[in-house]
């Protein structure tokens, strides 16, 4: 596999005497799906947003293509294609699937002085992105509200590859959703990384991040415990990792000594 | 959907069954006046066209601006020309803003009689047959001269219906016939008995040479007199008001209220449904204006004027 | 890899999801009602159309705005004071300081919209409900309105603005009536009826088509193609529709609102100012309680109270039905005063069906 897209090395982050993060080390490459696993509180939502420059880290430094970079707002992490997909979606379930996919770069004709949206340029850019992770709408002026979870999802995830991610960070894309639902998300997730994306998968499900993952790095109280390869691992030892209960010498065979 | 066929159904019902007019034979006629829904004098006038309108076998609409803007009311009048009655009846609560929709009604052919506010001279321009009312300035100048007489120096002019023009006009003419300014002398009390019983007591106390008080109708009287009896006022204060009501003539009886300002309003309802009746029917009409008031109500002839207060009085 | 569980919509469906349905079904069945019930009264003669297009044309030219900033998550109930003070500010400068009308219509532009920019900063710089900072504008501006003109007339109200406006190119822009001729054919052919007594007999009375319906057309127009076509509308759906959402994806949510604040104060200006023109006078009290009937209208016409979802055109008719049965109940002789009873009924029914079709949209049971 080639160089890191991005790449944390040693972040801290401390929220005045609250420790959040103590040592993460993460990095992820073209076209694979590398999933973070963590607890509730472990530290998921911290690390998120230090990648996707909402915070500075305290300490330690991130590169981006090698070069070590800081970001200084959420733009700068865009800017240099770090796309996240929150929780919540950042969709607004009352407008067209098009005005959200769409929201803040509308692509606009001139008509006299006049500039309008290209309604048939973004309806028709909207199905063919949508079509091309799988998810066939019936027409893109339908509101969001209509669509399933899945497909929401896949909504925010096209959205953020057409405006040129290169990294996308999924948080917890799984978590609401049903069984079918999820197997859809997790193709999509497949069909981005074959793109040459790479795809930031945070979860605290095993089986949905052993089903697409490439590597697996653990988050437990603010710390990486280590990254290891598809096939090092079992489920049943990430699970005891998430929830810490292991001994650390036990772990550190099957880790490959990368604690 | 179906809430709202059902909402407008009911709405369609509740019009239809008031929609009948109060009278089916005879002439249509339309009075239109300047008092929001809040005003209560203005039921003696209601009445006063129920008896015109029974008496003379005609249709007496009456209608006002809700909220008593006189842009609306200006609509008012212009709706009501178009719906082509027998006559309008019409206030001139400011000749600006009516004197447009006033000489509309009048080109049309509609004839119209103006009442209560305004001056016969405005009547006149708009080309109205004739004007039923009390010249306000004057009213309020004659009211000047009573308590002047009776030793008024300072006083407090409470104003209810501070937006209309005549209301001011009254305060004016007051303090005309006192022969000092208006000044700040006169407040705006608003239509709330609470907010006004408080703004003449906080007036009183912060000006407490004030020995005079001049109210413009039982909107502000009551809160007045309930104001000059919580701090032991009443009955040393020259105290006189506009119009009556069965309160204020109470308080003329008790000696609280040195007299009341009778512009008779049931005449100015009941006169132009009789003269544009008897203009349809007989094509007469009196030549000169009617002065309804100023009539001054005192201890003396209360007496008379209180069984009917607030009804036809 | 199609989710076949999704069933197909029906056209009859995809018309309901609409914002406008609920009041273009209301508007007809008005005129329905009062064609049976008043079609003999006048009310639909010329001077009786022009009486209900007039007032429904007034408070179209409020909905406007309020629709707008609704969609942008927002109210504006300084609405009516900000009328009153925009006349008397026009009445003050025109009629006592002896400027020219133009420079005072002008004038009072510039501050309502300022006044509008102040509403905008204010809520979102306070992250106050816009409801309570307005609500203390319409104090302030009432009282402020009331102030002034007693401390320059010692009245509340000013007229004389009517001798004023003859000749004022910018005030006929407001108070102007337009296709005269048009309207004198149409008297000629006998389509409108003319005065038959006093200075103006011969001529129709209904004299052409004012510019307030004018206005109330373009402001219409303009809202609705700014609020559908073009990407600005766009942010204005978003900053109702979740204004976080939309800071994530770079919409500059505070301009939208704050923008959105004072195009309201824009339309409540031309209101002041038609208003002004065509009465020549300006007092104090105009304006009271607009704030309420252009909300209710902009409600009427399917916009949700929470934002983020509504019609400019669903609001003008909104402004149809409130502006037809508020003048239409006086052509039929019903007892006025159960406008209200009947306003708010047709308000409740409103909500309730906006509610039941927003969970259509959703798809939320």
């Amino acid at each position: 596999m080639s160089a890191p897209l991005i790449e944390l090395k040693s972040i801290e982050k401390h929220f005045g005497p609250v420790i959040a993060l103590s040592g993460v080390t993460f990095d992820v490459k073209a076209g694979e799906c590398h999933c973070l696993l963590g607890d509730n509180g472990a530290g998921k939502s911290t690390f998120i947003k230090t990648m996707s420059g909402v915070h500075k880290p305290s300490s330690g430094e991130i590169l981006v293509d090698g070069k070590k970079i800081a970001f200084e707002s959420p733009r700068d992490a865009m800017a240099a294609g770090i796309a996240t997909v929150y929780q919540d979606l950042a969709m607004i379930p009352l407008m067209s699937v098009t005005r959200n996919f769409w929201m803040g770069r509308e692509p606009e004709k001139r008509f006299g002085p006049f500039k309008f949206i290209d309604f048939d340029k973004a309806n028709k850019v909207t199905l063919e992105e949508m079509a091309s992770m799988g998810i066939h709408l019936r027409g893109a002026e339908q509101a969001v509200g209509t669509l399933s979870g899945g497909e929401r999802q896949t909504v925010a995830i096209a959205r953020a590859v057409y405006f040129g991610a290169k990294v996308l960070i999924l948080d917890e894309p799984t978590s609401a959703l049903g069984v079918r639902q999820t197997s859809n998300v997790l193709a999509t997730i497949d069909k981005v990384r074959k793109r040459g994306i790479g795809v930031v998968f945070i979860t605290h499900n095993v089986r949905h991040a052993m089903a697409v993952g490439d590597r697996f790095t653990v988050l437990n109280r603010g710390k990486t415990l280590g990254t290891a390869k598809r096939g090092e691992v079992k489920p049943e030892e990430l699970q005891d990792l998430m929830a810490g209960g292991k001994e650390l010498a036990e772990l550190e065979g099957s880790l490959g000594g990368t604690i | 959907m179906r809430k709202t066929l059902t909402a407008i159904a009911a709405a369609v019902f509740a019009v239809a069954g008031f929609a009948a007019p109060a009278s089916a034979e005879g002439e249509k006629f339309v009075l239109i006046s300047h008092a929001p829904d809040s005003d209560s004098w203005w039921n003696t006038i209601k009445n006063a066209i129920a008896v015109a309108g029974d008496q003379m076998k005609v249709s007496v609409e009456y209608r006002n601006p809700p909220t008593g803007d006189l842009a609306d009311m200006a609509r008012i009048v212009e709706q009501a020309a178009a719906s082509k009655p027998d006559g309008i009846i019409v206030t001139i609560a400011d000749y600006d803003v009516l004197s447009g929709p006033i000489t509309e009604a009048v080109a049309r052919g509609i004839p119209v009689i103006t009442i209560n506010s305004g001056t016969v001279e405005q009547s006149k321009k708009l080309g109205a047959l004739t004007h039923v009312g009390q010249p306000e300035y004057d009213a309020g100048f004659g009211a000047g001269e009573r308590l002047g007489a009776a030793g008024a120096k300072k006083f407090l002019c409470v104003n209810h219906y501070i937006t209309n023009p005549a209301s001011v006009e009254r305060c004016q003419g007051f303090a005309a016939a006192l022969g000092v300014e208006l000044g700040n002398q006169m407040i705006d009390a608003g239509q709330d008995p609470a907010e006004i019983q408080n703004k003449v007591s906080a007036f009183l106390q912060s000006n407490p040479d004030t020995n005079a008080i001049l109210a413009l109708g039982p909107t502000s009287a009551h809160p007045t007199l309930a104001a000059l009896e919580q701090s032991g006022k009443a009955g040393n204060m020259l105290f006189g008001t506009f119009d009556l009501s069965g309160e204020i003539a109470a308080g003329i009886k008790a000696g609280k209220i040195d007299f009341a300002i009778d512009q008779q309003p049931y005449l100015q309802g009941y006169l132009p449904v009789v003269f544009l009746t008897n203009l349809a029917r007989y094509g007469v009409m009196p030549s000169n204006p009617v002065n309804s008031g100023p009539g001054f109500v005192t201890k003396d002839n209360i007496e008379l004027v209180e069984k009917l207060a607030g009804q036809y009085r | 890899m199609t989710d076949e569980r999704i069933k197909q919509v029906s056209a009859l469906r995809r018309a309901m999801i609409r914002p406008e349905l609920g009041a273009t079904a209301g508007t007809l069945l008005v005129f329905l009602f009062f064609l049976l019930i008043a079609g003999d009264s006048g009310m639909f003669a010329p001077a009786g159309i022009q009486n209900w297009t007039v007032v429904s044309a007034q408070f179209a030219i409020i909905a406007v705005g309020a629709c707008l900033l609704m969609i942008a998550g927002e109210f504006d109930i300084s609405v009516g004071s900000m009328i009153g003070f925009a006349g008397i500010v026009i009445a003050i400068l025109s009629v006592q300081w002896g400027l020219p009308v133009w420079v005072s219509i002008l004038a009072a532009f510039v501050i309502c919209v300022a006044l509008g920019w102040v509403n905008g900063m204010l809520v979102i710089k306070t992250g106050l409900p816009s409801f309570i900072v307005t609500l203390a504008f319409l104090y302030i501006l009432r009282g402020l309105t009331i102030w002034l003109s007693i401390l320059t007339t010692r009245q509340t109200i000013i007229g004389g603005v009517k001798d004023l406006v003859q000749n004022d190119w910018l005030a006929f822009l407001f108070g102007g009536v337009v296709l005269k001729d048009l309207f004198a054919w149409f008297a000629d052919i006998g389509l409108i009826e003319k005065f038959v007594a006093g200075t103006r007999a011969g001529q129709p009375v209904v004299e052409g088509l004012p510019m307030l319906v004018v206005w109330a057309v373009v402001l219409v127009i303009f809202g609705h193609v700014l609020l559908t076509r073009t990407k600005f509308g766009n942010w204005i759906f978003a900053s109702g529709g979740d204004a976080q959402a939309a800071r994530y994806v770079g919409v500059p949510v505070a301009r939208v609102k704050i923008l959105m604040f004072m195009f309201s104060a824009f339309c409540a200006c031309v209101f002041a100012t038609c208003q002004v023109i065509e009465f020549g006078s300006a007092a104090a009290d105009r304006g009271f309680m607009k704030e309420f009937e252009a909300i209710i209208c902009v409600v009427i016409g399917g916009t949700l109270l929470t934002g983020g979802y509504g019609s400019v055109i669903g609001a003008a008719l909104g402004a149809i039905i409130f502006g037809v049965v508020q003048q239409g109940l006086f052509f039929t002789g019903g007892e006025s005063s159960l406008f209200r009873v009947f306003l708010g009924t047709i308000l409740l029914g409103a909500v309730l069906f906006n509610t039941y079709i927003r969970r259509m949209i959703t798809g939320e049971r």
